[in-house]
């Protein structure tokens, strides 16, 4: 489904970020993306989704057969990218539900799918919320706007459950949660896990990886992945820390 | 002193219509405007201004034939009102429905209504005010009197449909709208029209003990026109004027809000929204007097200036030196779409007295880039993006109309149908 081939990248005006990265994601796989602060995660994740504000100086992503960089950040949503931001943003004046559904009616329409009426959407949202188990409080306010941390990173796993993307990058989608948000959290991302979806968990901590196990687990170092392995990989990082591939943390 | 030149024209079209001694204040008046002349950019209220689109042509004042007009309802507001409609500067019956109203209520046209004329009259249309008042109080032929009787809540709004078409002619309109003690309205105008014409409107509010009026103005004119309005609103003790302009169309267009204080605790609320592209220019100007103590001031503008448009805000707010408890908040925020584009603001309080909690801010900024990409990255096209993030930034100042629905979803749809691609 990804195929990312050499990678490199640097932020405009700035210095080179990524340095060479391969990686290969298939239908229906979690991988999870590990590495200290500062070593390029968020960096790959926007890179994939269109952000603007790096240039990419080599390398190829493929994705279902497209040059995904060829793409602009919405077209890569409707064919299916959907990043859950490291931090949220909030958007004074839109409501949650006006957005979430021109989002998903841009999607559909892509898809050559019938656009949602209000009221389709209303019980597209219910069951959706019913699935994940989770509360309607965020519906009618701004996006984001006033959300805790806990509140932005539940909107943006309840967005992925609604637009129903064939690839999603979740970065940090697990930090600054406490344990009932991270447990909220989790069971969202178990649930979307399906044999045509492919999930990039990129995470500092292995907290998360308690409750989502993934199938690999890559360690991202200075912009390059310097390790992958198996599950095992993640427990064997919370013995040694990041130290052995140059980082304090 | 002798006349200014580009005064000429005007006293022809006023001596045509007003003969020698009939009218010694409408005399008074052209004869003010005659000293004063077009304002020019040495005149600090005008000085952010291009006045050569005034030059551009002579606007004899329109006369009385009325034109096609296209169906009005794009401009329209959908809910309940008792809708009148000028064409050119004059009521067009025909056009115009107005339901029951309440006991002793007056709406209709001002010509119609002889006896409230006089009312309408200020200091300033002779002394002290713009030469556009001044001209406005020679030559006005027509408005619209709203007068609501002490008690009398008027549930259903007023609304008045100006329509403009003459082309190379002015209109001076003169509204009032007086309500006694207690009494409660909401009026909606709208001004539309298509060609290269000039809209001269002075209001005057008036407002008893207690009174509250909603005012809200659509200025939709014809991208060629000029449209100069005046409001001047005097608050008796505890009465409520909230004004919300927004401000789409014109070429080049000012809107001048006055409200002056005479008694405690009265409140106004002056609030707009100005999206502007092309070659357009429009000011927003507010003075505020607080004159007597206790009285709260709220001022939101919110402005969105695209391509090579031009936005003003000029806010004044007096605070003389027995009006302690005074509260006044002044803000003015804009969003610059365009490298071209370009935004004079002067938020402005001038304070004499010591116990008063006033504040005023300005900004002017880029439409949020971290947001536009957040909604891109869910799969929403860039220019619908755009659209959404420039709603929800005028939409800050429709939310001002606190509690009525119907008002702020009428002001919505405009917003709306400029962001569409301002096609009309
Ligand atoms: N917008 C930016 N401007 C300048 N430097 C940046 C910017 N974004 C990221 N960086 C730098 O690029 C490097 C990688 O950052 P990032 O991808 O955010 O790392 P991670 O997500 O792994 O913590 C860091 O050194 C960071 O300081
Ligand atoms: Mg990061």
């Amino acid at each position: 489904m990804l195929k990312i081939s050499g990678l490199q990248a640097k932020i405009l005006s700035g210095r080179e970020v990524l340095k060479g990265i391969d990686l290969n994601v298939k239908a229906g796989e979690v991988h999870a993306i590990m590495g200290p602060n500062g070593s390029g995660k968020s960096t790959l994740a926007g890179i994939l989704a269109g952000k603007p504000g790096y240039e990419v100086t080599g390398g190829s992503v493929t994705y279902q057969g497209k040059d995904l960089l060829s793409l602009s950040a919405d077209e890569r949503a409707r064919e299916g990218v959907f990043l859950a931001f490291q931090y949220p943003v909030e958007i004074p004046g839109v409501n949650n539900m006006y957005f979430l559904r021109a989002a998903l009616n841009a999607v559909r329409r892509h898809r050559g799918e019938a656009e949602l009426d209000a009221g389709q959407f209303l019980k597209a949202v219910r069951a959706k919320l019913k699935e994940l188990e989770i509360g309607d409080d965020l519906l009618q306010r701004g996006v984001n706007v006033g959300f805790s941390g806990g509140e932005k990173k539940r909107n943006e796993i309840f967005q992925m459950a609604m637009l129903e993307p064939k690839l999603a990058l979740l970065d940090e989608t697990d930090s600054g949660l406490d344990i009932d948000a991270l447990k909220l959290v989790s069971n969202g991302i178990n649930k979307l896990r399906s044999p045509d979806r492919a999930m990039v968990l990129i995470t500092h901590y292995q907290r998360l990886l308690d409750y989502v196990e993934p199938d690999h687990i890559h360690v991202l170092s200075q912009g390059k992945i310097v390790m992958s392995g198996d599950k095992s990989l993640a427990a064997e990082l919370e013995k040694t820390g990041y130290a052995a591939f140059g980082d304090a943390a | 002193m002798s006349p200014k030149p580009e005064t000429a024209p005007y006293r022809t079209a006023f001596d045509r219509h007003h003969p020698a001694g009939h009218d010694e204040r409408r005399e008074a008046a052209l004869s003010r405007f005659e000293t004063l002349g077009f304002p020019t950019r040495r005149d600090e209220a005008w000085r952010f201004t291009d006045l050569k689109k005034l030059h551009r042509a002579v606007f004899a004042p329109a006369e009385g034939a009325i034109h096609a007009v296209p169906d009005l309802v794009p401009w329209r507001f959908a809910g309940d009102a008792h809708r009148i409609v000028l064409v050119n500067g004059r009521f067009a019956r025909e056009l115009s429905q107005v339901g029951d109203l309440p006991k002793g209520v007056i709406f209709g046209s001002l010509a119609a209504n002889p006896a409230l004329i006089e009312q309408t009259f200020d200091p300033t249309d002779t002394e002290g005010g713009q030469a556009f008042t001044a001209l406005n109080a020679a030559l006005f032929a027509d408005g619209f009197a709203l007068v609501v009787p002490a008690g009398v809540h008027l549930d259903v709004p007023v609304e008045i449909v100006h329509w403009g078409a003459a082309s190379g002619r002015s209109f001076h309109l003169r509204h009032l709208i007086a309500l006694g003690a207690g009494a409660t309205a909401t009026v909606i105008e709208t001004y539309a029209g298509q060609g290269d014409y000039w809209t001269n409107a002075v209001t005057t509010v008036r407002l008893d003990a207690g009174a509250k009026l909603r005012h809200a103005k659509l200025q939709d004119e014809s991208s060629l026109a000029i449209h100069f309005a005046q409001v001047r609103a005097d608050l008796a003790s505890d009465a409520r004027y909230e004004s919300f302009v927004l401000t789409l169309g014109g070429n080049l267009s000012r809107h001048d809000s006055a409200v002056l204080y005479g008694g405690a605790d009265a409140t106004c609320g002056l609030f707009g929204a100005y999206l502007l592209r092309g070659e357009q220019e429009a000011t927003n100007a507010t003075f505020v007097d607080h004159a007597v103590p206790s009285c709260t001031t709220t001022e939101v503008f919110k402005g969105v200036v695209d391509e090579r448009a031009h936005g003003v805000f000029l806010g004044s707010i007096m605070v003389r030196q027995d009006a302690q408890k005074t509260n006044a908040n002044q803000l003015n925020k804009n969003l610059l779409l365009s490298p071209r584009a370009a935004v004079d603001t002067k938020p402005q309080l001038e304070i004499l007295a010591d116990d008063v909690k006033c504040s005023h801010g300005a900004t002017v900024g880029d439409l949020d880039e971290e947001a536009l990409f957040y909604l891109e990255a869910r799969g929403i096209p860039a220019p619908e993006a755009r659209r959404m993030l420039i709603e929800a930034f005028a939409a800050d100042a429709i939310d001002q109309i606190e509690d009525d629905v119907d008002l702020r979803a009428h002001f919505v749809t405009q917003v709306q149908r400029w962001l569409g691609g301002g096609a009309k």
